[in-house]
């Protein structure tokens, strides 16, 4: 007989273990679809996860995919351990990127030390102007953030598509939706000869590093902690209880500016139509699935963007559409939020008795 | 015609937590039964599976030999079970009529007769066609009874009814209720206040930790012998020593208004009142009638002139909570759990919520850990909380150890003035008891305590002065020694 039985609190070693198990999971029904679809599951899951990765050019696309991912979730996870429910992620991506690309085709033509580094700040500073607006509707005029943040996204890629269409487009581009290329000084420099993988890492991990220092050592960390959890608490304890929503909102949208920056600067150096493979929503599962910890993001970003490459291996070796990534980013949240019982419940085998 | 209910060998178990644990009872009509526990003891569980809110895992129930099916609360009024539940279920914006015809399939014209000799006979004085908002709390109450009433029930259960009754209100009710029952409807009336037990019941069931303690006439029992069933130890009673009078002003409020821009919240006109050294100050009143609001006004939460608030000889009706506790005021909020402390973090996180500065909680805006933990394990040993583990999130802790580490992160500064807010809500009578010493020791060390509860008796034992707050106004201040809880009740309900 199986009996579930309450935890006395949930367990440290469980909360780590979880989200390996969601992966393990994942696979095991990844392969089970594979089965129904008339491949060998193995074989299939082969090309999915370990034949992208198995050469120099694959890992460096698997880091270069990872970055962003990493980025928006070390952003993201400050909104949601303060309990923001910030889901726009994708439109402060998008929006940072169109500032930072404004800037970039602004010093067209130049070269100088100086420019990288304003492009970088234009994109920082474009996502947190729109992750403003949901922080400040939401203090302010008790708006729901997730809605608002969520509608967010749509307008920003409709205010690029109109840009790259419009007035940004490149005169000698024969009206592709896309701008000029950027000069070189706008560029994120890439690392190796040959591989794609470029500066933007280093963004991602300082990000790390910080988060962490700043969630964890930090008064104003404490404070941005117990605001989300409480407003009541924060005004009791004497905090700026608002500030503190809107703080997280800015970091978040900050990251997410930079993680376009980075598409954008990067290897493109240009503005498109499709910056983004929805970086911005995947990064809400990375977030979770890295338990919202610094340490954890960077794995949980390593697996979720091996989902991206798969994809593409899959459909290019056995013919199925690339959405199957989403299909597997999608198990991976259920399974996780799935196995999230295990936490607070434990199941105990109990023999027959009679 | 005589009812007999029967509760055999029911036992409902939760995921780590038995809550009724193999009870069996036995009820007759003629007689009020009280059911008495402590929060927690599964007296809830217990009249939730009666209305057929909750099924039991195990057990039967019989009315009048038959064996009851109640898979839903249709089922129990079906069967002539009535149930009052503590918190109204009521449209506001309907009137009294709409709410007691809402819910039956009966003629309008006949419910209508049949209400009216209802209110008639019990002598209920409502008006059936002003919107039930307008009501008072103890008319909501009867709106609730009556509609049990209109089935005629066999059973009728009370849950916690009082306690947001005046006293006037409460002995009305308890007319009432005799009355049913002299008319042969079976009461059962859940409570953990023992003064009403002794005041209504013929008959007490003690309940504990799910399971059932003792069942005892009421002649046979006295308060003292059933707080010690109900805790399951001896507790020892409490007395205040009178205060040494000193006139050494240490909190003076003048003329301090406050106006909300929330509907729900209540304004707070021209309060006006001091607090010496060493003295207890209670505020009695029925919940929302400004008591939060004052609470906030005074901690910080929301800032007033300058000159409202004198503290020490210094004005600080313009500073924040963190500012006012740095001038030696120390606060307790009523939500335990939304607000004093936050669940999800653990122990030491919440005891830096008191950050006082010379604590040294944090140094250039770093997190001291070693200091906060140090704090937070001298608390627990201090105040009794009954965990080791500092690290533990605070929501395992129950409400007794959350409230006795929330008065200590308060208490540990030495603060000259501690200003709570229902500081023993919803606890059981031990954690009462400590909290209650705990208080009065603050005032033995000359300490000034200014003590907001809806509970008079909890009043009546502190306080050393006492005065009422109704509709956001303070009444005059007045001795503890001349005031009974009849007259409080009287300047509750707004009278003067």
């Amino acid at each position: 007989m199986i009996k579930i039985v309450k935890r006395d609190q949930p367990s440290r070693a469980i909360f780590f273990f979880t989200p390996v198990l969601a992966i393990f999971l994942t696979l095991v029904a990844g392969g089970l679809i594979f089965f129904i679809l008339g491949f060998k599951p193995f074989e299939a899951l082969k090309f999915f996860f370990i034949v992208p990765i198995a050469d120099k050019y694959g890992f460096s696309e698997l880091l270069l995919k990872a970055t962003p991912l990493c980025l928006i979730a070390i952003g993201l996870s400050f909104c949601f351990k303060s309990n923001n429910w910030n889901i726009g992620a994708e439109g402060q991506l998008t929006f940072g990127a169109i500032v930072s690309g404004g800037v970039a085709l602004l010093f067209y033509e130049q070269e100088g030390f100086y420019i990288l580094p304003i492009v970088i700040l234009a994109g920082a500073i474009g996502g947190m102007l729109y992750a403003s607006i949901p922080a400040i509707l939401k203090t302010y005029f008790n708006t729901n953030e997730i809605l608002v943040s969520l509608m967010l996204v749509y307008v920003s890629k409709l205010i690029l598509d109109y840009l790259v269409v419009g007035p940004w487009s490149n005169p000698e581009g024969f009206n592709f939706p896309e701008t000029r290329q950027f000069s070189d000084s706008a560029k994120l420099p890439l690392l190796f000869e040959g591989l794609r993988i470029h500066a933007g890492i280093f963004l991602a991990l300082a990000a790390v590093v910080i988060s962490w220092f700043v969630f964890y050592k930090t008064y104003l960390g404490f404070q941005m902690k117990v605001s989300g959890f409480s407003l009541k608490t924060a005004r009791y304890a004497g905090y700026k209880g608002k500030k503190m929503i809107i703080l997280v909102f800015l970091i978040s949208g900050a990251c997410a500016g930079l993680a376009g920056v980075g598409e954008i600067t990067g290897p493109i150096g240009q503005l498109h139509r499709e910056i983004s493979p929805d970086y911005g929503f995947t990064a809400i599962i990375v977030a979770f699935l890295g338990r919202l910890h610094p340490v954890g993001i960077i794995f949980a970003s390593l697996v979720v963007a091996i989902t991206y490459l798969g994809a593409e291996t899959a459909q290019i070796f056995m013919q199925i559409p690339k959405y199957t990534g989403q299909v597997f980013q999608g198990m991976i949240l259920f399974f996780l939020l799935a196995s999230d019982y295990l936490l607070f419940f434990k199941i105990k085998f109990i023999g027959s008795k009679k | 015609m005589n009812t007999n209910l029967k509760i055999s060998n029911v036992t409902k178990i939760y995921p780590g937590c038995v809550a009724n644990d193999n009870v069996s009872l036995e009820f007759n009509s003629g007689k009020i039964y009280a059911l008495l526990g402590e929060n927690g003891a599964g007296k809830s569980t217990l009249v939730k599976i009666l209305s057929g809110v909750i099924i039991p895992d195990e057990g039967k129930i019989y009315l009048n030999e038959n064996n009851l099916k109640l898979n839903s609360p249709l089922d129990a009024k079906k069967n002539d079970i009535g149930m009052v539940f503590q918190h109204f279920n009521l449209f506001e914006t309907l009137s009294v009529f709409e709410n007691l015809i809402i819910d039956s399939d009966e003629q309008r014209e006949s419910l209508r007769e049949k209400i009216d000799t209802i209110i008639k006979k019990y002598n209920f004085s409502i008006d059936l066609d002003i919107p039930v908002l307008n009501l008072s709390a103890g008319q909501k109450q009867k709106v609730e009874i009556i509609r049990c009433l209109i089935r005629s029930p066999k059973v009728l259960i009370m849950d916690e009814p009082t306690s947001v009754l005046t006293e006037q209100e409460t002995s009305e009710l308890f007319l009432s209720l005799k009355k049913f029952s002299e008319e042969g409807i079976l009461i059962i009336y859940i409570t953990h206040k023992l003064k009403e037990v002794m005041q209504l019941c013929d008959e007490v069931a003690v309940m504990r930790r799910g399971k059932l303690v003792s069942v005892s006439e009421i002649k046979n029992e006295n308060i003292e012998s059933l707080a010690n069933k109900m805790v399951g130890q001896n507790l020892k009673t409490i007395k205040k020593k009178k205060a040494k009078t000193s006139s050494d002003q240490l909190i003076k409020i003048t003329n301090l208004n406050f106006t909300s821009e929330d509907p729900f919240e209540t304004n707070l006109m021209d309060i006006n009142f001091s607090v010496n050294r060493g003295e207890c100050l209670g505020i009695a009143g029925i919940s929302g009638n400004g008591q939060s609001e004052l609470f906030q006004v005074l901690s910080g939460e929301i800032i007033s002139e300058k000159n409202s608030i004198e503290f020490n000889n210094n004005y600080i009706g313009d500073l924040s909570p963190q500012e006012r506790r740095e001038y030696l005021m120390a606060f307790s909020p009523e939500d335990r759990l939304e607000q004093a402390a936050i669940p999800q973090m653990k122990i030491f996180e919440n005891v830096a919520l008191n950050n006082f500065k010379s604590s040294n909680f944090f140094n250039n805006g770093l997190i001291n850990e070693n200091k906060i933990k140090e704090h937070s394990k001298k608390i627990i040993s201090d105040f009794n909380v009954n965990t080791d583990n500092i690290e533990l999130k605070s929501q395992f802790l129950s409400g007794g150890n959350l409230q006795k580490l929330i008065i200590g992160r308060e208490l540990i500064t030495s603060p000259d003035l501690l200003i709570c807010f229902n500081p023993t809500w919803g606890l059981d009578v031990g954690a009462i008891n400590y909290i209650h010493e705990t208080l009065i020791k603050i005032n033995e060390q000359n300490k000034s305590i200014i003590l907001i509860s809806t509970d008079t008796d909890e009043l009546l034992k502190l306080s050393d002065k006492i005065s009422v707050i109704h509709k956001g106004k303070l009444s005059t201040i007045m001795n503890a020694e001349e005031v009974t809880s009849e007259k409080l009740g009287i300047l509750m309900g707004g009278a003067n």
